[in-house]
């Protein structure tokens, strides 16, 4: 017995070594990347410069053109001819390339946080309920709510077809008490029946108070809704509804979506950071019920589930910290999309208005130059481009690696 | 088998009548009324009124409530939604506005370019990405899988428009060997068969119309083909990893056999399915790439047509355009969906 299996070793190594948080562990392997390490050099510059420039370098690109030094090339040092030093040259306004190149950091940064906060938040909570209750039962009380809220939801048609708001409140209460009869009608076989005999009588009484055909289409109505509420529900509804709402969503390609949301909001570069945030959405909240229905079914959340604790308390305290890192993950690399995205908008002119400086309008108004050679007006933007994007996708992929080393191991 | 096919194709059309919705509510949100639009700001208030008839704009948008008070069930259907949605039933998507044709005509004149370029694109995409993808992770940690994983970041961090700029000005600013935009030089003509130019040209044995098309579609295609490349060779070396640790993959090696069977024969054929998925989803991105790439070398496909629509509000043709594009986006995943029912025997659908 003097030779201890490999596996025992590690183990008795694992059990004996000093207790380390998940994070610090991440960090540590992060740090062990140069590729990540590079990622987040680039990424810290990026940053620092964009804010810097906003608060402490004063720009108004309103004031900023001289017609008398238009589309110069670059020039480092001071010289009789060229006495100010552009280092980045300057464009068909005369504007300094690179003090525009460095104010723009600080649009694209408010894109990407702005659009990503808008497709995580939502995308995430969607994707966290949808998981949810497809993997728990839905107790009472959220029974009462989710139905409350269908009934309220659909009863919006007939009410607004027979102008008679109440109508919501009527489908709302026979959501609710459907949930109220669930176990005692539990074995009547004539529930569904009963159901949309109910549904069709309060439509089509309220609404023959308004004209006879109003009475027959809400009673038509009220009959399908009436039959719709006496499905005894589960989360497995609320997620398919969902899911199927997202599917439309993610039917369109990304770029072509938020190109045609700005087309019809009108351009402006807030509109850009809504229409990039909604395009998100449905990534944020497939990955979110993706990862939720992995955890679910792990022995902490099981054990926690029969000890009796609530469900938000399940929610929030056990399985939303255990999915955090696959989004962590997807909220770096979205933020290099978005920045992405916004700079595409820019070029099409549909993002940043002129002449606000932003690195895709910027590209966008100098590319017709190129034939008088003005390689430097394109260049230097571009440039800004795909290092600030570049960076934050080696630090995604970096921190994917650092915060699930089981995919590393590999 | 069948039947798995007709429940995926039913289960698109709920979807369908989504996109048409989003499409339709789009059109609802546009500020500003498209009879004027038409007209111009200084028409007549009857011109206007006649024309928003014309159009159907009088009507509701979803629902004629007021017609069911005064006893009319079918006018309580008449609305803009429905007639929209009844003439794209009959393949019309409306005329427009500026230049009064109907949109789909233009459509199919315009389709088989963009499809061209795209069809190239994703073509270099799997010509590089799978052996590239497969190399790399046969070869994990070297030199190449270094190059290979980094190449592919850089891939999908470069914007398509600057790299297409940065084409134009050294292949056609500075070095003058490409041109820099269109799909044929002046005089240059192809008899049209499929409209792919390329095609077209090798049909009818024009060699010198195949060169001329060839260099007018290598760059926009090179452009178009960044992201894709990038993302096919990092989910083939992924996937390619995955498969390549599992016992029958050892087996093979340890019969003696030759790397390269190993790794198309029994490796590739087994990592494949994830990578047809990428294939599917890129190929919905390329025809949204091409508004990009089109705009840039001027090609006369949909992609440049719906930037200029955009820019002159022409509403009927953005609307066309992003639902076919929608369309095309949702049979591409059905069929990688059903390709993986035909590849992979051990997935049934029954």
């Amino acid at each position: 017995m003097s030779t201890q299996l490999p596996e025992l070793e590690v183990l008795t190594e694992y059990a004996v070594r000093e207790h380390r948080s998940l994070w610090l562990d991440a960090w540590r392997r992060l740090k062990s990347s140069p590729t990540a390490m590079l990622g987040l050099v680039v990424v810290a510059i990026f940053l620092l410069s964009a804010v810097s420039a906003h608060f402490f370098w004063k720009y108004d690109p309103r004031t900023d053109l001289d017609y008398s030094s238009k589309l110069l090339a670059p020039n480092l040092i001071s010289t009789a001819e060229k006495p100010v030093i552009h280092i980045f040259g300057t464009d068909k306004l005369g504007r300094d390339i690179f003090t525009r190149v460095v104010h723009g950091g600080w649009n694209s940064l408010r894109v990407g946080l702005v659009a990503v906060g808008i497709s995580l938040t939502v995308g995430c909570l969607l994707g966290l309920f949808a998981g949810f209750f497809e993997s728990f039962d839905m107790n009472f009380k959220e029974k009462l709510a989710l139905m409350g809220a269908l009934g309220l939801a659909i009863g919006l048609l007939p009410a607004w077809i027979a102008r008679q708001w109440f109508q919501t409140l009527i489908f709302g209460a026979l959501g609710v008490v459907s949930v109220f009869l669930e176990k005692k009608l539990a074995r009547v076989r004539m529930r569904p029946v009963l159901f949309a005999a109910a549904g069709a009588l309060l439509g089509g009484l309220s609404g023959l108070l308004v004209a006879p055909l109003v009475g027959l289409v809400c009673a038509f109505v009220g009959l399908l809704i009436g039959w719709l509420l006496n499905k005894p529900v589960n989360g497995k509804t609320f997620s398919s509804i969902t899911m199927r709402l997202m599917d439309v969503l993610l039917s369109f390609p990304s770029y072509l979506l938020a190109i045609a949301i700005v087309a019809f909001l009108g351009p402006g570069l807030e509109k850009g950071m809504i229409a990039i945030g909604v395009v998100g959405i449905p990534v944020y909240a497939r990955l979110a019920r993706s990862a939720v229905l992995s955890v679910s079914q792990k022995e902490y959340v099981l054990a926690s589930q029969s000890v009796g604790e609530g469900h938000g308390r399940i929610l929030f305290k056990h399985v939303m910290p255990n999915i955090l890192s696959p989004i962590i993950v997807q909220a770096t690399m979205g933020l290099a999309s978005a920045i992405l995205s916004a700079a595409a908008l820019g070029f099409l002119g549909l993002g940043a208005i002129p002449p606000e400086p932003e690195w895709g309008a910027m590209l966008g108004d100098s590319y017709k130059y190129l034939s008088s050679g003005a390689w430097w007006a394109v260049l230097f933007p571009g440039l800004a481009i795909v290092f600030s994007v570049l960076g934050f996708n080696l630090l995604g992929d970096g921190l994917r690696d650092a915060l699930d080393p089981k995919m590393r191991a590999k | 088998m069948g039947k798995y096919i007709l429940r995926r194709l039913i289960s698109v059309i709920p979807t369908l009548i989504g996109v048409t919705l989003v499409i339709f509510l789009f059109q609802r949100l546009i500020p500003g009324d498209p009879a004027v639009a038409m007209l111009g700001e200084h028409a007549s208030e009857d011109n206007v009124a006649r024309i928003r008839q014309q159009l159907g704009l009088d009507r509701p948008a979803f629902l004629d409530r007021d017609a069911l008070v005064e006893g009319n069930l079918p006018g309580f259907f008449d609305s803009q939604y429905v007639r929209y949605f009844n003439r794209l039933l009959h393949f019309d998507l409306g005329d427009s506005i500026h230049r009064r044709i109907p949109v789909a005509a233009t459509l199919k004149e315009r389709f088989p370019a963009t499809l061209e370029l795209a069809l190239l694109s994703m073509f270099f995409a799997l010509l590089i990405g799978i052996p590239v993808g497969i190399a790399s992770a046969s070869r994990r940690n070297s030199w190449l899988d270094g190059t290979t994983m980094i190449g592919s970041l850089l891939g999908v961090s470069i914007p398509i428009f600057w790299l297409g700029i940065m084409e134009i000005m050294l292949f056609s600013v500075f070095l003058r060997w490409l041109p820099s935009g269109s799909r044929l030089s002046p005089g240059v003509s192809i008899t049209p068969i499929t409209n792919l130019l390329l095609l077209d040209s090798l049909l009818t044995g024009n060699f010198a119309g195949f060169w001329d098309a060839f260099k007018h579609i290598i760059m926009p295609a090179v452009a178009l083909a960044t992201i894709p490349t990038a993302i096919i060779t990092r989910m083939t070396r992924s996937s390619m990893l995955d498969v390549l640790q599992e016992d029958y993959i050892r087996t093979a090696e340890a019969k003696g056999l030759a790397e390269r069977v190993v790794l198309y024969r029994h490796a590739l054929k087994n990592a494949f399915l994830p990578v047809i998925t990428i294939i599917g989803i890129q190929a919905g991105s390329l025809l949204a790439g091409a508004v990009l790439t089109e705009t840039i070398f001027s090609w006369p496909g949909i992609g440049k047509w719906v930037y200029d629509s955009i820019l002159g509000r022409d509403y009927p043709i953005v609307q066309g355009v992003t639902l076919l594009i929608a369309i095309i986006f949702l049979l591409v995943n059905l069929l990688v969906d059903v390709s993986y029912a035909v590849l992979d025997p051990r997935i049934s659908y029954d």
